[in-house]
């Protein structure tokens, strides 16, 4: 602070304030607004490409291609991989759900920028160490990734675009994910307190 | 109107994927600005503290489900060609348990944990990579659970099929239901904040 | 009852404006109305014209070479014939199945029967449905034989026409067939042995378990 002796213009003295008071984080938009704009862009999804939105799928595609990368045999022997590689006319990765999830990317940083959310660091309760947050986040992950699979999707692909579409399998799976989360919930608490 | 555009021809492969693209920033935009770039705030939901996860979720579904009825029903979009992920139910309520633990035990669901990485969570990258780690044990494993996998197939099945009802009529419910349970979720906030002296965790 | 509009939060009013909407659905009807279509006399004759809605034997015996599984091959005739010979990959609809045989409004849908007039009339059918990709083989299951299954040579080829041939009689050997070497025997010729249904097997069935496969929509 007191190095600057110089006199500063207007601008320099807002980029300086700015760097040296970080913007505090707007608080979140209310629940039910951002449920509204979340179910507008998901009906866009129907009305525009006749399907809903995902996630995990591009994981799979992702996936798809390390492994036909490493081991193409192998790999094209397996009807799982296979289902996500496609018939070879085109890219693996040139696939709806990954650019869809390119743009999730996209779109999370520009809503975090703007709100003055995005901020890089672990996030943990006091009584937990990083080592452990990371090992829980690594672990949860691992999870979901298998879960997700035997499901056919996660809680964008199958809970929200087949709980609008009335799908009996995703309603099924949606009770199934509160059901488990609330299940485990009670064991993992420490991350947070 | 002939909608759903893309399966009408409109646009080819290459523009779906602009337009995935496009979709993609909407969907994130709204996740983060719901609060679920943050993991506490996600679990928060099993910790009965802040419902707002529950809330999110079922005003998105009751809007896109009240819109493509009504677009439906005016004759605007064609329903039958939305596509319905085929229901194998036995797979999908193990799934559901599997990715529900693995929800509350990482902080993060998949799509949430592409937002919070990239608002700057070290947490969810490496969630990420737990999910790319669980789909290939689960790619790697699949010769073997496979039976499992086809397992209690139904087709593509909706709610008002199974229960023999109108699709209106179960509209009309599943619209009944969310409004009381976002009053039952309101309560049940209420109640935890006063528990704890009215200090949210 | 003295409930003022007024007095209720914005939360509120919504949760009213959805339970309304809802309870108007539940008395609407069916949402499985989907588009009128609207038959355009004009468009379809242009098109026809211009033999857009026609693709080659030769083009589709390339699709199938390459592996391509982003079309559908419909065989229009009957199961007798079908069972004696089809083109590798074919599912055998008859025309009055057609419209409830579950094919996609932006899929390529390829067409044939013997000759030209089963397929025009499911093309027709089609096409006023909506479905954007539907299209005829040119000259049916006879131009399959003549161009892919016993290609012959031009009778004075340029170089141009013969480097075709050359090409199109590794095509029909691809599919069993057999290249006719003399430019105008065949005019006469008994009839040509057509090959046998074993490799590539045809069908929907085989074509679900082959290990290439569309790509799938949901995650």
């Amino acid at each position: 602070m007191q190095a600057d002796v110089q006199p500063l213009t207007a601008e320099q003295v807002g980029a300086h304030t700015h760097h040296a008071v970080p913007r505090a984080p707007q608080p979140y938009t209310n629940p039910y607004l951002a449920g509204f704009g979340l179910g507008l862009v998901l009906l866009a999804s129907f009305v525009i490409m006749g399907r809903g939105l995902g996630a995990s799928g591009a994981f799979s595609s992702l996936v798809a291609f390390g492994a036909d990368a490493v081991a193409p045999e192998h790999t094209r022997a397996n009807a799982f991989y296979a289902e996500y590689l496609g018939d070879h006319t085109r890219h693996p990765l040139m696939d709806w759900l990954v650019f869809e999830v390119v743009g999730v990317f996209a779109g999370g940083f520009l809503s975090g920028i703007l709100a003055g959310r995005v901020r890089m660091g672990i996030e943990r309760g006091p009584s937990t160490t990083n080592r452990m947050r990371l090992m829980y986040a690594f672990a949860g992950g691992g999870l979901m990734g298998i879960g997700a699979k035997f499901a056919r999707g996660c809680t964008s692909g199958q809970a929200m675009t087949g709980g609008a579409l009335l799908n009996v399998g995703s309603w099924a799976f949606m009770m199934c994910v509160f059901a488990g989360a609330y299940a485990v919930a009670y064991f993992v608490r420490r991350q947070w307190q | 109107m002939n909608a759903p555009f893309f399966k009408f021809g409109l646009f080819g492969d290459n523009v779906s994927l602009i337009v995935a693209f496009l979709i993609g920033i909407g969907f994130g935009f709204f996740l983060e600005r719901a609060g679920f770039g943050s993991a506490r705030k996600l679990t928060a939901q099993f910790y009965l503290t802040d419902l707002t996860v529950f809330k999110v979720m079922f005003t998105a579904i009751i809007t896109a489900m009240l819109g493509l009825f009504y677009l439906g029903w005016m004759g605007l979009v064609d329903l039958s060609l939305v596509y319905l992920t085929p229901t194998h139910l036995v797979p999908q309520i193990v799934g559901g348990f599997l990715l529900g633990a693995g929800f509350v035990v990482g902080g993060y669901c998949p799509g949430t944990a592409c937002v919070a990485a990239s608002t700057g969570k070290m947490d969810a990258l490496i969630n990420l990579l737990g999910i790319i780690l669980g789909i290939v044990v689960f790619g790697e494993l699949f010769p073997w659970v496979e039976g499992f996998y086809y397992a209690t197939p139904m087709g593509q099945v909706t709610l008002p099929q199974l229960l023999n009802l109108s699709y209106g009529l179960v509209v009309f419910l599943v619209a009944l239901m969310a409004i009381g349970a976002f009053a039952g979720a309101t309560w049940v906030e209420k109640r935890m904040a006063a528990r704890k002296g009215g200090q949210p965790s | 009852m003295k409930l003022s509009l007024a007095r209720l939060t914005a939360t509120q009013k919504s949760g009213l404006a959805v339970a309304l909407l809802g309870l108007v659905a539940a008395f609407a009807g069916s949402p499985y109305r989907g588009p009128v279509y609207t038959v355009d006399a004009q468009e379809l004759a242009r098109v026809v014209e211009t033999t857009v809605d026609h693709v080659t034997a030769e083009d589709v015996a390339d699709w199938i070479i390459q592996g391509r599984t982003d079309f559908r091959l419909i065989d229009l005739r009957t199961e007798g014939e079908f069972a004696e010979y089809h083109i590798p990959g074919a599912e055998r609809v008859p025309l009055t199945a057609l419209a409830g045989y579950g094919l996609q409004k932006n899929e390529t849908i390829v067409i044939y029967s013997d000759g030209g007039i089963h397929s025009a009339q499911a093309w027709f059918l089609l096409t006023t449905q909506g479905y954007k990709g539907a299209t005829m083989l040119f000259g049916g299951l006879e131009a399959w034989k003549d161009n892919v299954l016993f290609p012959r040579p031009a009778e004075n080829p340029t170089p141009a026409q013969s480097v075709q041939f050359a090409k199109m009689k590794e095509v029909s050997k691809f599919f069993g067939g057999t290249p006719q070497m003399d430019s105008t025997a065949a005019v006469t010729a008994p009839s040509f042995t057509m090959p046998k249904l074993e490799t590539p097997q045809g069908g929907a069935a085989a074509r679900g378990t082959s290990p290439v496969k569309k790509k799938k929509e949901g995650c």
